[in-house]
């Protein structure tokens, strides 16, 4: 088992944006999250990847509860996140973006060796290959390149840092359909084992290819089911408003 | 296949300025003062506490009268400066282009210069101090706002123009509203400067707070000097967060249709009665103004002999100093803040540092450092330094501030440490707005090396400010040529090395501080 939630809460103003959550990933694990706007799956990305320390709860990393400290950023290096605004720096090149999933274990002189000069251009390259992007594209600015294209290049900062959960975070929601479609089969090759998988989506309609699906609503776990057992009724019911 | 340097090497380099001013610094120090400089830094907690009131009310009279006079010669200056208004009103362009050229001397020389002159000019007069500032500081806003001006979209003011409007009310109705909030807030940047250029004169035998600290410190009265230092501190702390609430409220998006003008207005009527007593207090006599004024007469100042100078020595003593102070104000508040970013508890305090490095004049930084150093070149550069890296660091952490904290969060998500993430992140997005800020600064330095020439540092202030407190006439006018060209050079220079770095540049929505943003604009126009 790669990760592990037991009993997370995570308090909000009106409602906990998390209530009572446990959860388990394995290796090569293939897992979508699905619930309506305001459910709990950004949180839940967040807690993962331990950008948010829930109130009580504990979350298991290998089997070792995560502390903070040291020993949470080893772990961290391990959790590749791709956010839904890739937060990369916009400053930089892409072969300067790649290499950032090398700056939690990079000591500081090729952090800053990183900043002007071409730094592991094999693996970068392969890397890009690996996201279907153009190497030659390795020298250019993000800024120049197109929301697609930066994703992919959000993706390859992913491998580079070698992580071994990978979480996304509504990858799909500004993107195309033809676009989603090929992020999406690219994310499902990229989690097979070693590596697990968890993205949180709004579509019901693109579930092929999970290994499971977990329902969030309110903050707490609705079902966790392969997605052939999963039916239109308890979709429905994980989408229904508050009132009805 | 070619590489791109990250932005972020420009805050990194010039840090290695700290290299060679550390190799010179134990050939400059000596042997006592160590105990001099204890005590002076334990009187900080003990300052005498019967401050002198009245010296800081003068400072604050002189930086009111000369930053509203600056202001008023700098808008009308400034608009008159543009050749759109020049073109709309009167017809022709030429004007404005000429008056410009013409407003490049007073902007080229330092307000301490000004000082002399004008001391030698009208005597000692409380209006010297005054007019000292109010000149090169007009000069200052006139270009700022003609910049600003000229990188307006003129399409409505077309428009306007086109529907039958009259040239000066289409001017104002276009025009106007787009120049406030740049000219707001850069009008509460030069109030700041003003305050810090009125305790400089004073140093210099201009009265006020200047001329208290100076005495102090030469005496060694370190807690009267520090009761002088504290008030000082709380009236800059309390202008600058006054400053920058206007600023908030006035530059919000949400500001209701009028309520801007009418608080302005507000304003300008409280600071103008404000003036009255200022006045009084400064006992300024305007009939000083008419005259007579004592010129010096041309043989006096036209002597071949004056133009014999070291010239190569003098000038390049110069650029020396501005380099080092330049570079090492520039990378100090980055470094200073990388270092120290892990510690929460250390911020507060840097940003206390900061706040005196701005307010202690840079000559009474020299004194204080000549406590442990031997006069020469590197107590003035380290004296400079410091006091424009507590300017640039406030720019800075503002700057800072406006960044988008997300790439940051996700770099520490992914378990990079604090002070990488800060570095890969914020500090790539800020930098090459930081680096335009921090050509104008070096600019702006250069003009500054008057002041500290008298620890010895060479170049050509030293020789001008002893020349023209001597009544040296026939070395003033060749110091004071090359001197201007030199500043003059200097901002040419800063100025394509702006336009360079912001061209370059696509902004990506990223926030820059207002002073920065009305810099860049002004660069980018006029490429």
């Amino acid at each position: 088992m790669i990760l592990e939630l037991r009993g997370i809460v995570v308090p909000g103003r009106q409602r906990p944006r998390l209530n009572n959550l446990n959860l388990q990933l394995n290796r090569g694990e293939r897992v979508a999250l699905l619930g309506s706007s305001g459910a709990g799956k950004s949180t839940l990305i967040a807690v993962a990847n331990g950008s948010i320390i829930p109130f009580s709860g504990s979350v298991f990393w290998h089997g070792e509860e995560a502390n903070s400290g040291r020993r949470k950023q080893r772990q961290q290096a391990l959790i590749g996140t791709l956010w839904q605004d890739l937060r990369l720096v916009q400053e930089l090149s892409v072969q300067q973006s790649l290499n950032c999933g090398r700056l939690a274990i990079w000591p500081w002189h090729l952090v800053l060796l990183n900043l002007f000069m071409p730094l592991e251009t094999k693996e970068c390259s392969q890397v890009l290959a690996e996201v279907g992007l153009d190497p030659n594209l390795l020298a250019v600015s993000i800024k120049q390149l197109s929301g697609g294209q930066q994703q992919r290049v959000a993706l390859g900062r992913l491998l580079r840092q070698g992580a071994e959960l990978l979480l996304a975070d509504e990858p799909l929601a500004q993107l195309d359909p033809h676009l989603a479609a090929r992020l999406l089969s690219l994310l499902l090759e990229l989690g097979t084992t070693p590596r697990a998988l968890l993205i949180s989506l709004h579509r019901p309609d693109l579930l092929q290819g999970f290994d499971r699906v977990l329902g969030l609503r309110n903050g707490e776990l609705q079902f966790d089911l392969k997605p052939n057992q999963l039916n239109s009724q308890q979709i429905e019911h994980l989408y229904a408003s508050d009132q009805s | 296949m070619g590489y791109r340097v990250a932005p972020v090497l420009g805050l990194i380099l010039p840090a290695f300025i700290f290299l060679p001013l550390l190799a010179l610094l134990p050939g400059a120090l000596h042997g006592g003062g160590w105990p001099l400089i204890v005590n002076f830094l334990t009187a900080a907690l003990q300052p005498s506490l019967t401050p002198n009131l009245k010296a800081i009310a003068i400072t604050l009279a002189v930086a009111l009268w000369s930053w509203l006079l600056s202001m008023a010669i700098g808008l009308l200056a400034g608009v008159l400066c543009s050749p759109t208004v020049t073109e709309t009103l009167l017809g022709c362009r030429w004007p404005a282009g000429t008056l410009r050229r013409v407003l490049a001397l007073p902007r080229s020389l330092h307000e301490l210069l000004w000082g002399l002159v004008l001391l030698q000019v009208l005597g000692l007069q409380p209006f010297v101090a005054v007019l000292a500032i109010a000149i090169p500081y007009g000069a200052l806003v006139a270009r700022v706002v003609c910049d600003q001006l000229e990188s307006l979209p003129l399409a409505p003011f077309n428009a306007l123009r086109s529907a039958g409007v009259p040239g000066f009310a289409a001017l104002v109705t276009t025009l106007g509203p787009s120049l406030l909030p740049g000219a707001l807030s850069y009008g509460g940047y030069r109030l700041e400067c003003a305050l810090r250029s009125a305790t400089l004169l004073g140093v210099f035998g201009l009265g006020g707070v200047g001329a208290d600290l100076r005495l102090s410190l030469q005496s060694l009265q370190f807690r009267e000097a520090w009761s002088s230092l504290w008030m000082l501190a709380i009236v800059m702390f309390l202008l600058e967060q006054g400053i920058a609430l206007l600023r908030r409220r006035w530059l919000q998006p949400g500001a209701w249709v009028g309520q801007r003008g009418r608080e302005l207005v507000l304003l300008l009527v409280v600071l103008g009665l404000l003036l009255f007593p200022a006045a009084q207090l400064l006992d300024l006599q305007w009939q000083v103004l008419l005259g007579p004024w004592r010129w010096p007469l041309p043989n006096e100042v036209f002597q071949w002999s004056g133009w014999l100078q070291p010239w190569p020595q003098l000038v390049a003593g110069t650029i020396l100093l501005t380099l080092m102070a330049a570079l090492a104000a520039f990378a100090a508040p980055p470094l200073l803040l990388l270092i120290c970013w892990p510690w929460a508890w250390l911020q507060p305090l840097l940003r206390t540092l900061g706040l005196f490095a701005r307010l202690l004049p840079p000559p009474l930084t020299a004194l204080l450092l000549l406590f442990v150093l031997k006069p020469g070149l590197l107590p003035a550069a380290l004296a400079l330094a410091f006091h424009n890296a507590g300017i640039l660091g406030r720019l800075f952490l503002e700057g800072l501030d406006g960044q988008d904290p997300r790439p940051e969060l996700a770099l520490k998500a992914a378990g990079v440490s604090s002070r990488k993430a800060l570095l890969m992140a914020r500090y790539n997005g800020i930098a090459t707005s930081y680096l335009a800020y921090g050509a104008y600064r070096a600019d702006v330095i250069l003009r500054e090396t008057v002041v500290v020439g008298l620890v010895g540092a060479g170049g050509l202030g030293i020789v001008l400010v002893e020349a023209l407190s001597s009544f040296a006439w026939a070395e003033v006018l060749p110091v004071l040529v090359v001197y201007a060209g030199l500043t003059l050079l200097g901002e040419e220079l800063a100025d394509r090395y702006r336009r360079f770095l912001l061209l370059n540049h696509t902004q990506t929505g990223g926030s820059l501080p207002p002073r920065l943003e009305l810099l860049a604009r002004g660069a980018a126009k006029r490429a």
